[in-house]
């Protein structure tokens, strides 16, 4: 029962880490973008 | 000339199991075409099940048209990778994308799974020992909460359940019932006041450039911290780069017409075909389909107080609702909170704010999926 537990709480914070990383990565990837994205607009 | 009519005349050999088998089936049918639950699938799924359970016919047995099917789509797990492609090429992201925060109502609404296999773990072999439900069953049960079919049969298969066949149908149909599980439930955690939540449009939309970039970084992220989710989010975000990229239109609009519908065909009858009254008819089953309910039931449970959270960190700029959308019962699930705020409010429209959550829950099911894979081997 024990292991069902930690399977539980593992897989919750996993998931939410997971999900996380791929959220910052995408916010820093959208500041990176937008200065070139407005450079590209104003040529 | 000694006949043994017996032995080939279908008929003497019905058994009751076939017979509630062959009842069964017809009400699959019944469902998807006279009701119009979910056709697409229950129509295939019926038939594979009338065929899998006529005496002597052997369509489900070794070396039948169905075993063979079975082997070569579903043993393999081909055919839910492949049926993630058409599904990843149907997808626009661009809701998330505007909302990225509701990756986290994604993430909160996956605890029905990891809710439900805990108490299939504790009535099996975990603690009452009540039914036959090993921690590979209990995760294969609990994985009918990710709301997502293919990877319901992906994650069953892996881990080798005995009730694959039980898993995949609830994992299908209880798809179809979310707009009778969901509004209750919601109306039951949100007061009238915050269901007529209006949320802020999103100004401007997102660039061709981060469209093509997200597809790629997502499998790289997912792919690097859960790698056994690798198989199921390549095959998604590889159908999504088709689509987003622009370039390649007509492989686009094959994986989400000619693949999708093939592959749907074949795994539906398959699905079907697996359903033989010995197999399919004892109590687990029963049981199986209960946990279901209560993984969609915990599911929509955790992502509306996720949902609340945000809304007060927000200032109440969040309707609570959509935190229901985090399931990833794609658009079964914004289309039920879209219809409660209008009905809470006639100018209240959540559709794209709830199709956000939504798609986020698509991305969160299959992470979870991963996750499940890889935990259970681990703690066996």
């Amino acid at each position: 029962m024990l292991n069902a537990l930690w399977i539980v709480l593992l897989g919750m914070a996993i998931i939410f880490a997971v999900l996380g990383i791929l959220l910052l990565v995408m916010i820093l990837l959208s500041k990176l973008l937008k200065p070139r994205e407005k450079q590209e607009k104003k040529g | 000339m000694d006949l043994a009519t017996g032995e080939f005349l279908g008929f003497l050999n019905l058994s009751w199991q076939a017979v509630a088998m062959l009842v069964i089936g017809g009400v699959l049918m019944w469902l998807g075409i006279a009701k119009k639950v979910e056709p697409v699938l229950l129509v295939p799924i019926g038939f594979g099940c009338m065929l899998a359970n006529i005496p002597l016919g052997g369509a489900a047995e070794a070396g039948g048209f169905l075993a063979v099917l079975r082997e070569a789509g579903i043993h393999t797990e081909i055919f839910p990778l492949l049926i993630f492609i058409g599904i990843g090429a149907m997808i626009d992201f661009e809701p998330f994308l505007q909302r990225p925060y509701t990756i986290f109502l994604g993430a909160a609404a996956q605890f029905g799974i990891f809710g439900t296999f805990f108490l299939a773990y504790l009535l099996g072999d975990g603690w009452l020992h009540v039914l036959d439900f090993s921690l590979k069953d209990a995760a294969s049960i609990g994985i009918i909460g990710s709301a997502d079919g293919p990877t319901s049969i992906y994650v069953a298969t892996i881990l080798q359940s005995k009730y694959t066949a039980a898993i995949v149908v609830a994992a299908y149909s209880y798809m179809a019932m979310v707009p009778i599980i969901q509004p209750p439930i919601i109306k039951a955690m949100c007061s009238k006041e915050e269901r007529a939540l209006k949320m802020p449009s999103v100004a401007g939309t997102i660039s061709q450039r981060t469209k093509i970039l997200f597809p790629i970084i997502t499998v790289l992220v997912v792919g690097l911290v859960a790698p056994k989710a690798t198989p199921l989010i390549g095959c998604l975000m590889f159908g999504n780069l088709l689509r987003a990229c622009g370039v390649v239109e007509r492989l686009s609009l094959a994986a989400q017409n000619e693949l999708a519908n093939i592959v749907t065909i074949l795994l539906g009858i398959t699905v079907g075909g697996m359903m033989s009254g010995t197999e399919f008819l004892r109590p687990e089953t029963i049981l199986v389909f209960m946990l279901g309910i209560v993984a969609f039931s915990l599911n929509t449970v955790a992502g509306v107080l996720l949902g609340k959270l945000m809304s007060v960190l927000s200032g109440r700029k969040i309707n609570p609702m959509i935190g229901a959308c985090g399931i990833s019962a794609f658009p079964m699930s914004s289309r039920v909170v879209q219809k409660l705020g209008l009905e809470a409010n006639p100018y209240n429209h959540l559709l794209m704010h709830a199709a956000g959550a939504n798609v986020a829950g698509q991305i969160a099911s299959v992470v979870a999926g991963g996750v499940m894979l890889m935990l259970v081997p681990m703690f066996i």
